[in-house]
């Protein structure tokens, strides 16, 4: 058994002769926290919504928990979902809202079910006002609550902090991490990318539909980090050089050349000056920072739109 | 299945809108009767409205077109489905196993207790109107009011699963309205029996729901009986298969 929870092979959704999502291969593990980057129209939704069940592909392959999945197979119950709106009834209360699904799900002691989530999400106080008269952030809290309703394995959240204040930015990313220490898989879309690295453990950047690039956490932060970069003809000759003279501790070695520097308050010419001085030959010397934003646009080559 | 009834039947029960429905027909059903009081006419061979039992004046009254139970029948059927399609409460349940199934015959049997609900308002309406309007509540003929509720609680079913599926595969509110006064006005039943009238010997117009609906019928007749029968139970039968079908293969956006 693979460590993979959704496996998701050659995955192409058409509408009529619009190619949504085109080929699409991705492995999301267990305990992971994925984030889905994209425009608006990149087809991040339309890939959630294949995967939690509501829409049936045109072609390839969706595996949850090592399984094939076909129409209306048992395994997408395990998955809860936010996709695009909270799903409510605007006439009723938060707590009918739950209730409704709860008795869906034929649950047993609702009640207490329902008062548990709803303090969860910070909603308790309200569970009595009708939906219509929420703010778009209660709205999506009291969704995330109903999302959670079923205990799933994974939880699908797409674009979860539209229209959230500051405030409910930070809750719903603080229960996020929660939910996902307690062992939850959780895939989270956004456009907002500084928001989602700040939860997201692996990331995919989806463009016109198709994958453009699967990182991890670490391998991104390494493209975007603030760092200079030297490449010498002997790094082991050149570390002692920048501890001592230069008093520079945060550096990593990447290979016997390339030393990366993370002390942003040595500039590169200084340490160009010193390394040639005690006779190091200094093949070149980059600064290298990249914001998250930028690395996304240039990724996906959409830097002239932004610019226009 | 029992299940997502359970939370339909929940949603159908603290629904303020079928409430409304319900005591606005009845409302009107009272004052048609008062209306049929003032301007009664005698016409020769028939007997005069306030001279008939219920069988008779509930048969006179479905045989007019536009029927208005037809009519509210429509109007919920419509309400009560998209009202969750256009909220999107749905995706909190349809990943369930077999929830699209489901929630079709979930949503069957809900509009089988609307339509049963509406003729029990329309029976009780008519007696308190004939009483007070008519001093007359007289119900004939025990067993044939039996048979012609229930012949009539079948087609009328029959009538909203037709509405629902038509509703599922249109997705708009305002459009499935139009098409559902379209069907309650028989304009395609017209339609079926001028043709008829000009080819000749045919008789499938008889067969079409709203035709059957709305043609008085003798149910003393075992012939009739089955006819009715036949009718309500194909059209149900057809249009929730092609409903489950379609749910089945939709996309939900």
């Amino acid at each position: 058994m693979s460590d993979a929870i959704i496996e998701v092979n050659q995955l192409t959704k058409k509408f009529k002769s619009k190619e949504a999502l085109r080929k699409v291969d991705l492995k999301i593990n267990k305990g992971e926290i994925f984030g889905l980057i994209g425009q608006n129209g990149a087809g991040k939704s339309t890939l959630l919504k294949l995967i939690g069940g509501l829409m049936f592909p045109s072609s390839g392959e969706i595996h949850l928990f090592d399984h094939a999945m076909n129409a209306n197979h048992p395994y997408f119950e395990r998955m809860g979902l936010l996709i695009e709106n909270a799903g409510l009834f605007p006439q009723y209360s938060a707590y009918k809202n739950l209730d409704f699904v709860a008795i869906s799900y034929g649950m047993k002691d609702r009640k207490k079910h329902i008062n548990e989530l709803l303090k969860l999400v910070g909603l308790e106080s309200s569970n009595r006002t009708k939906v219509n008269n929420f703010s778009m952030g209660m709205k999506q809290r009291l969704g995330i609550a109903v999302a959670l309703l079923g205990s799933p394995d994974v939880l699908i959240l797409d674009e979860p902090i539209n229209g959230l204040d500051p405030q409910g930015i930070s809750e719903v990313r603080k229960l996020i991490l929660d939910l996902n220490k307690s062992g939850m898989t959780i895939i989270i879309s956004s456009h907002i990318l500084e928001e989602l690295s700040k939860v997201a453990t692996k990331y995919a950047i989806l463009h016109h539909g198709e994958i453009v690039e699967i990182s991890s956490k670490e391998e991104l932060m390494l493209k975007c980090e603030e760092r200079i970069e030297v490449e010498v003809d002997n790094a082991g000759l050149a570390v002692p050089i920048l501890e001592n003279d230069l008093h520079i501790m945060n550096y990593k070695v990447m290979d016997d050349q390339m030393i990366f520097v993370y002390d942003s308050r040595k500039e590169s010419h200084q340490i160009n000056t010193v390394l040639v001085e005690r006779g190091i030959s200094v093949h070149s010397i980059t600064k290298h920072k990249q914001s998250l934003e930028q690395y996304f646009l240039n990724r996906t080559g959409s830097e002239g739109d932004i610019n226009d | 299945m029992i299940n997502l009834f359970k939370m339909d039947l929940h949603r159908f029960l603290t629904n303020k809108m079928m409430y409304i429905l319900l005591m606005i027909y009845s409302a009107f059903q009272i004052f048609g009767i008062f209306m049929g009081k003032k301007y009664e006419q005698p016409v020769e061979g028939e007997t005069l409205m306030s001279a008939m039992n219920e069988s008779q004046f509930i048969q006179t009254i479905l045989s007019q077109t536009p029927s208005w139970v037809m009519m509210y029948i429509t109007v919920f059927s419509v309400y009560f489905y998209m009202s969750e399609y256009n909220s999107g409460f749905y995706k909190n349940y349809i990943s369930m196993n077999n929830a699209r199934i489901h929630s079709v015959l979930s949503k069957i049997l809900t509009l089988g207790l609307f339509t049963l609900f509406m003729l029990i308002v329309m029976i009780i309406s008519d007696l308190i109107g004939r009483a007070i309007f008519f001093h007359n509540t007289t119900i004939g003929d025990l067993g044939f009011f039996v048979k012609l509720i229930i012949g009539q609680f079948l087609l009328h079913w029959a009538f909203s699963i037709v509405i629902l599926c038509l509703t599922m595969m249109i997705k708009s509110m305002i459009a499935s309205i139009v098409i559902g006064i379209v069907l309650v006005l028989n304009v395609f039943g017209m339609v079926a029996g001028a043709l008829e009238s000009l080819i000749g010997n045919s008789n499938f117009s008889s067969y079409l729901l709203v035709n059957t609906i709305i043609r008085i019928k003798d149910f003393n007749d075992m012939n009739e009986t089955i006819h009715v029968a036949s009718v309500a139970i194909i059209f149900m039968v057809l249009f929730s298969l092609l409903a489950i079908r379609y749910k089945l293969k939709e996309d939900l956006r």
